[in-house]
């Protein structure tokens, strides 16, 4: 399947990404590939740890778009390689905990790759803690806020679906799972702080 | 009193603007005033917010999912694989296929190129200085020097003129078999009666066999008995059987320094009959003043090295060595002082083998043509095989 490949600019990219433009997103992840790929099985990784690498990288940056606080101060491509790089040397650093260090070559560069990586990081722990506490919250509270808040069902179509006798006792149970998922999340979330 | 949930309610409520005027800014004044209510404001937006970037983190995956997925069944088809979808590489990057030996060698490459390059050129460069370094040392074993030609004669040049000869000999009748002229040829004279003979170290150089020939023709055969490579000075014994000696030797050896100007004369070989050439001597010193050698005025020529060198009263005062290139006549024969100081030495190092010398002169007092009568049959033609 031969795309017509419209091809943006940097600009153009980040204006459709943030407009939410999945076309736009499919053609930078096409486009950026083969450069991350290249130097993940360079530096003796597989092909499968490059895409995850990879994927993991444009994660970063499509939020950072999406948020609207992306500061780009170079290219996309090398955005987009800085923070592969450090992802890959961090996953390298830890497969031989036990081998020698590591030693990062290439100049560096202000790419604001650290920084976004570290917020991402942050972002990632709370993350896996929801993901947690929503695991932990059983039926049908899960199901009942998974469906609002992550797949954007309607009230509506959620009471259909959970056979409540009317949208308000929906809701009155939706906001009873959230004071629990609540405790959940934040006793968690604190705990894992104080590490 | 209102439950957690009640207040959660409240709170999405007027988030989403649907509260009604008065009761907004009476939960927002509750909001300022009470912090405990704050608090509880705060923790629900936290929440609802991380839960709703989490589901737009995990559709953000599902989408990137997808579009590898799509990549990868792009890749897939482009191979036409069977059912290999997860195995395929990316489509813009096609994966060299190499096999293991070679894998390690590049690797092994890679690591050790440096350290290789400079082995590499330390070796090229041992062996260039070992090369020109025996080159160098080699020059230096003989005594030739820029400019100075010694007078051996390379018999290979002239075979052509000896094939003529060799031919008019056979038309003559007469034919010995076919001689062998040796490699290089130069000229030598009798030291002693009892077959010892002098010649220049240049001459018997690297030699395996020496063949000295007479005016008439009779060969002997000759080893080096020792050689002096400063003074370009050699003495050869003949070792044949049948030899029965020189007879008495017609010239006597100047021990001192011969004067300038004097009257000197020389014979030699350097073709296949004896010749005659005269002139004076013009220096005390020879080639870059080394006081071992005279410098002479006669016209030497390849051939005439380790030939006699006589004064007008038939004294011995040198051994032709060699010609400057880029002076007129210049040529040079090293001081017969240096061969009698050698002579002396070796006699006072072996008692058996006493070196008589001849004490009178026979040829004082002649006429040239008389004195080179009675020297010629002292002089010969010394021929070295290789």
């Amino acid at each position: 399947m031969a795309k017509a490949t419209a091809s943006y600019t940097d600009d153009e990219f980040v204006a459709a990404i943030r407009r939410g433009d999945d076309r736009a997103l499919a053609q930078l992840y096409r486009l950026h590939l083969p450069m991350v790929s290249h130097y993940v099985l360079q530096n003796s990784g597989t092909e499968d740890e490059a895409k995850d690498v990879y994927q993991e990288g444009v994660m970063v940056f499509y939020e950072k778009v999406r948020d609207g606080s992306l500061e780009l101060s170079c290219q996309i491509k090398t955005y987009l390689y800085a923070v592969c790089r450090r992802l890959w040397l961090k996953r390298l650093a830890e497969k031989t905990r036990f081998g020698g260090r590591l030693d990062d070559h290439e100049p560096y560069l202000e790419t604001g790759a650290e920084a976004d990586l570290l917020e991402a990081e942050e972002r990632d722990r709370r993350f896996a803690t929801m993901g947690e506490a929503l695991e932990r919250l059983g039926e049908p509270c899960r199901s009942l806020l998974e469906g609002f808040y992550l797949l954007d069902k309607s009230m509506q179509q959620l009471t259909a679906e959970f056979g409540y006798t009317n949208a308000d006792n929906a809701k009155n149970q939706k906001y009873k799972c959230l004071v629990r998922l609540k405790k959940l999340f934040f006793t968690h979330y604190k705990e894992e702080e104080s590490f | 009193m209102m439950t957690e949930a009640d207040y959660y309610a409240l709170f999405e409520a007027y988030q989403h603007g649907e509260l009604a005027a008065p009761a907004r800014t009476d939960l927002e004044r509750r909001l300022s005033a009470d912090p405990v209510l704050a608090q509880r404001y705060a923790d629900f937006t936290d929440l609802t917010s991380t839960l709703s970037s989490y589901g737009q983190r995990l559709s953000a995956r599902r989408k990137l999912r997808a579009i590898q997925a799509d990549l990868d069944a792009e890749q897939a088809v482009k191979l036409a694989a069977d059912d290999e979808v997860l195995e395929t590489g990316n489509p813009q990057m096609p994966q060299l296929h190499i096999s293991r030996t070679e894998q390690k060698l590049r690797e092994f490459w890679q690591g050790h190129r440096a350290t290789m390059m400079v082995a590499a050129s330390v070796a090229v460069l041992a062996v260039f200085t070992t090369l020109l370094g025996l080159e160098w040392w080699k020059a230096r074993q003989q005594p030739t020097q820029y400019g100075y030609t010694m007078l051996r004669r390379d018999v290979d040049r002239i075979k052509r003129t000896q094939r003529v000869m060799n031919k008019a000999i056979n038309q003559i009748g007469a034919a010995p078999a076919s001689i062998n002229p040796g490699k290089f040829s130069g000229t030598g004279f009798a030291l002693t009666s009892d077959g010892y003979l002098v010649t220049s170290y240049h001459v018997i150089q690297g030699a395996d066999s020496v063949l000295i020939e007479g005016r008439d023709r009779r060969r002997f055969r000759a080893e080096p008995v020792f050689s002096d490579v400063a003074h370009d000075l050699a003495i050869l014994r003949i070792k044949d059987r049948n030899f029965t000696g020189f007879g008495r030797l017609p010239y006597s050896f100047k021990r001192g320094t011969a004067e300038l100007g004097e009257k000197i004369y020389t014979l030699g070989y350097p073709r296949e009959d004896q010749v005659y050439n005269d002139g004076s001597l013009s220096a005390r010193t020879g080639f870059e003043g080394d006081s071992a050698f005279y410098q002479i005025s006669i016209p030497v020529n390849p051939g005439n090295s380790g030939g006699p060198l006589l004064d007008d009263r038939g004294n011995l005062i040198g051994i032709i060595s060699g010609r400057q290139m880029d002076v007129q006549s210049a040529a040079f024969a090293t001081k017969s002082s240096y061969l009698m100081k050698l002579v002396d030495s070796l006699s006072a190092m072996n008692t058996l083998q006493a070196y008589s010398l001849p004490r009178t002169n026979q040829l004082a007092g002649s006429s040239r043509p008389q004195q080179i009568r009675k020297l010629q049959d002292y002089v010969f033609v010394v021929k070295v095989y290789e």
